[in-house]
């Protein structure tokens, strides 16, 4: 039975005089060339609809019929080596000015190689109009499994020859794909004028409507009369969340575990293209609630990217001091939930170690106010400076932290118990790890030297000198050790930060992007309609698209944004590493116990937030 | 005062109904169970810092047949509801709800397609938490809120006889 327990479900309307549309402008075709685009076009002639360099980034566009063979190419070409797949979404050009006879959807693919540190973006025409088909690319990439599912559940798009095309998000019954333009926001209309003798009020608290339970089906390949097939979560105290996995069971070693997604699916996409640029941030923050000031950061620079904002020095140190302290709060806490769903004995170490996120979360409250949905970073800067007070706690901070991990350390590492439970669990090799498109931790214990960070450096981390920590094991061993090396070496940034933390502004000077300081509201007329002007309209940001992705605590967090030239994002994708990572889920739990799934669970370090959106 | 006086030391005198109270709003377990933003801020309010051990719910149950207390702690998706509304069945009477946040509460930010404009729309809720997340501090003053509301229930009201409707007593009586 489909739940509907909102009776006023309706399109939501957005208020017209508050959203200026601007005109709708489709993004302008790459120019230029590039190494890479050069060797794609004489391969493929003139399937190559078009290539070049766009917003600062390689893009080509591909005939669909040749895309599988593109992608071929790019993975075996000795001098193209596009090792990993990172990301697959759709855009939906319902609403653009585009021309008779071209396709309403394109498929966009984010390629990267890491030996060669390049990164390409593949935009694919869909044919089929309204009901649009793509070649699935899981025959080389096999990591494009989910981000097809996902792609297909939310905009539409069939991909032929994927092995298992179901809905991955939204509960089998949802009658459309939610981010096709046609389809409304939905919602509810809030009433802004409520009264005691309105009828909601009579209700309130009592208006319980019947939610039947779906009966779970068995995913398809799984034998039920041969093995034992159970179910863990979507409550269960060790899924970190609301997730659910099917495990297919014979005796205690695992056949198989089947993710179902979706639980906490909140539609941040959708919700994306109704809000102004600037309101986004604030959504940004309860996606992966563990890290808000990495999501800020993502977010805005791939904002700051589309506009060519060029961010004060100041501003851009703050932000790696506050993306680093968040790096920290988020691992101590995967620490300590890992620790104690694996060893059982390890609340004291949750103890210790929230104890210790509690001073970074002063830090933050400190600095914006917020403990955990932050909302500190602005397009073009951050919020507020840095308080007077803030040095001095942090210096306090990086004293006492180094021998706190050496503590935590040695209370793991002199048991028994956490190596037993940990080594040879959930291994990856190297090319499994690039297969699947694995990034962060997962891939570094798999012996990829790969660090955004340092290969792809943005907001000044090329100043700073710290080491990529690298492991080649591939068990959940590998992954904490890379985990609790990451840690120090955040220290070490912090350090660095700190001691060369410059003077001078915080936010750009750029009035037609960031508000202008109050003080100049009350003596210049010009202030005054800056301010209004971004605080009803808010800023346009010029036509195009782009890729922007960061390393994030947990792997490659990764904003894509398509602007039509309005104030409000035309198409947002957001590519969350722990989305990515829990694919390895099936791969790493197969031929171990049950009891194993928790560990892996826990070694990939997923925040169910950001898993489902 | 009569009989007090008369009774040796150590011995006090209260209704059963008070007793009943007492030891209900004092040992209330809530189910472990977390959903969004909120539920770090819950884990919060349960560690050292802010330890919500000092008021007897720290035992944080994963069964809700041994739990009192649902912490509805962050958005409820189309996808979910029917999962929280079974936990909510499955516990055992007397039992209380606390929507922690603004989604649990009305929606929050989240006015789309996908989550459901508050949970008190499946199940009853006895305290609203607002904010985004709540400090722990604002989950203890909740929990304090809650225990006031238990310190007035009648064991009459929950005798089997009365109609399961009017277990839910509104928090201003």
């Amino acid at each position: 039975m489909p739940l509907d327990v909102s009776p006023k479900f309706r399109p939501y309307e957005v208020l017209p005089s508050l959203n200026v549309p601007g005109i709708p402008a489709v993004a302008p075709l790459p120019t230029g060339e590039t190494q890479d685009t050069r060797r794609i076009q004489e391969r493929f002639g003139d399937d190559v609809l078009a290539a070049g360099l766009h917003v600062g980034a390689q893009v080509v566009y591909i005939r669909p019929t040749r895309l599988v063979d593109l992608a071929r190419f790019l993975r075996t070409d000795p001098r193209l080596r596009y090792e990993t797949l990172v990301d697959v979404t759709g855009v939906d050009r319902l609403e653009l000015p585009v021309p008779e006879g071209e396709a309403r959807f394109h498929g966009v693919y984010q390629f990267r190689s890491y030996s060669r540190r390049q990164h390409l973006t593949v935009v694919a025409p869909a044919e089929g109009g309204d009901r649009p088909r793509l070649p699935s690319l899981t025959s080389v990439y096999p990591g494009a499994n989910w981000p097809e599912r996902e792609c297909h559940d939310l905009m539409g798009i069939l991909f032929e020859g994927h092995p298992d095309l179901r809905r991955i998000l939204m509960p089998e019954h949802w009658p459309n794909h939610p981010l096709q333009k046609q389809i409304p926001r939905g919602g509810e209309e809030v009433p802004f004028t409520l009264t005691w003798e309105d009828p909601e009020f009579e209700t309130l608290g009592k208006q319980i409507l019947p939610a039947e339970s779906v009966p779970p089906k068995v995913p398809p390949g799984m034998d039920s009369r041969r093995h034992l097939i159970i179910n863990m979560g979507p409550h269960h105290p060790s899924t970190h969340g609301v997730l659910r996995l099917v495990v297919e069971l014979d005796g205690e070693d695992i056949v198989r575990v089947d993710p179902d997604l979706g639980y906490l699916h909140s539609g941040f996409e959708k919700t994306a293209e109704s809000v102004r640029y600037k309101d986004f941030v604030y959504y940004t923050d309860r996606m992966d609630y563990l890290s808000g000031m990495t999501n800020n950061f993502g977010y805005v620079l791939a904002v700051e990217r589309l506009l060519g904002l060029e961010v004060p020095q100041r501003a851009q140190v703050i932000r790696v001091i506050m993306a680093e302290l968040q790096r920290l709060a988020a691992h101590l806490f995967w620490l300590s939930t890992h620790v104690l769903d694996v060893s059982g004995t390890g609340m004291s170490l949750l103890m210790y170690a929230t104890r210790d996120r509690e001073r970074i979360l002063d830090l933050f409250e400190m600095a914006c106010g917020a403990r955990l949905t932050v909302g500190y970073f602005r397009i073009g800067g951050v919020s507020h400076d840095l308080p007077p007070a803030f040095r001095d706690n942090l210096e306090l901070f990086l004293q006492v932290m180094p021998q706190k991990i050496d503590d935590y350390e040695r209370m793991l590492t002199l048991g028994p118990v956490w190596e037993e439970r940990l080594q040879g669990i959930g291994v990856i090799t190297r090319e499994e790890a690039l297969d699947m498109g694995l990034t962060g931790p997962m891939l570094r214990g798999s012996g990829v030297d790969w660090d955004l960070r340092r290969d792809m450096p943005y907001s000044g981390y090329e100043n700073y000198d710290f080491q990529v920590p690298v492991e080649t094991a591939g068990d959940c061993y590998a992954r904490y050790r890379v985990r609790m090396e990451e840690m120090r070496q955040s220290l070490r940034i912090l350090r660095q930060a700190l001691d060369n933390l410059p003077d001078g502004p915080y936010l750009a000077d750029d009035r037609k992007v960031t508000p202008p300081p109050r003080a100049e509201l009350d003596l210049s007329m010009e202030a005054l309609i800056h301010h209004f002007k971004l605080m009803t309209e808010g800023f346009h940001v010029p036509p195009g698209f782009t890729y922007q992705a960061i390393e994030s605590n947990k792997g490659e967090l990764g904003f894509f944004v398509y602007s039509d030239g309005s104030a409000r994002p035309y198409r947002l994708h957001i590519r969350g590493p722990s989305f990515n990572n829990l694919y390895a889920i099936d791969h790493m739990s197969r031929g171990h116990m049950i009891a194993d799934v928790i560990t892996n669970i826990g070694s990939i370090d997923i925040v169910l937030g950001e898993v489902d959106r | 005062m009569g009989l007090e006086e008369r009774l040796p030391e150590g011995v006090i005198t209260t209704t059963l109904e008070k007793l009943v109270n007492w030891g209900r709003a004092h040992s209330t377990w809530p189910l472990l169970f977390g959903l969004a933003c909120c539920a770090i801020e819950m884990i919060a309010t349960g560690t050292a810092r802010h330890d919500i051990a000092r008021y007897g719910s720290e035992l944080f149950r994963a069964s809700p047949r041994q739990a009192d207390l649902m912490i509805v702690s962050g958005r409820v998706s189309n996808k979910m509801a029917p999962v929280i509304k079974r936990l909510y069945d499955q516990m055992q009477a007397p039992k209380w709800v606390i929507a922690m946040g603004i989604c649990a509460s009305a929606g929050g930010p989240f006015n789309n397609y996908a989550i459901i404009q508050g949970v008190d729309k499946i199940i009853p809720v006895d305290v609203y938490v607002p904010g985004c997340p709540p400090r722990p501090e604002s989950l203890l003053y909740a929990l304090d809120k809650l225990r006031e509301k238990q310190a007035r229930a009648r064991l009459k009201a929950q005798a089997p006889s009365s109609p399961p409707a009017e277990e839910i007593l509104p928090l201003g009586a």
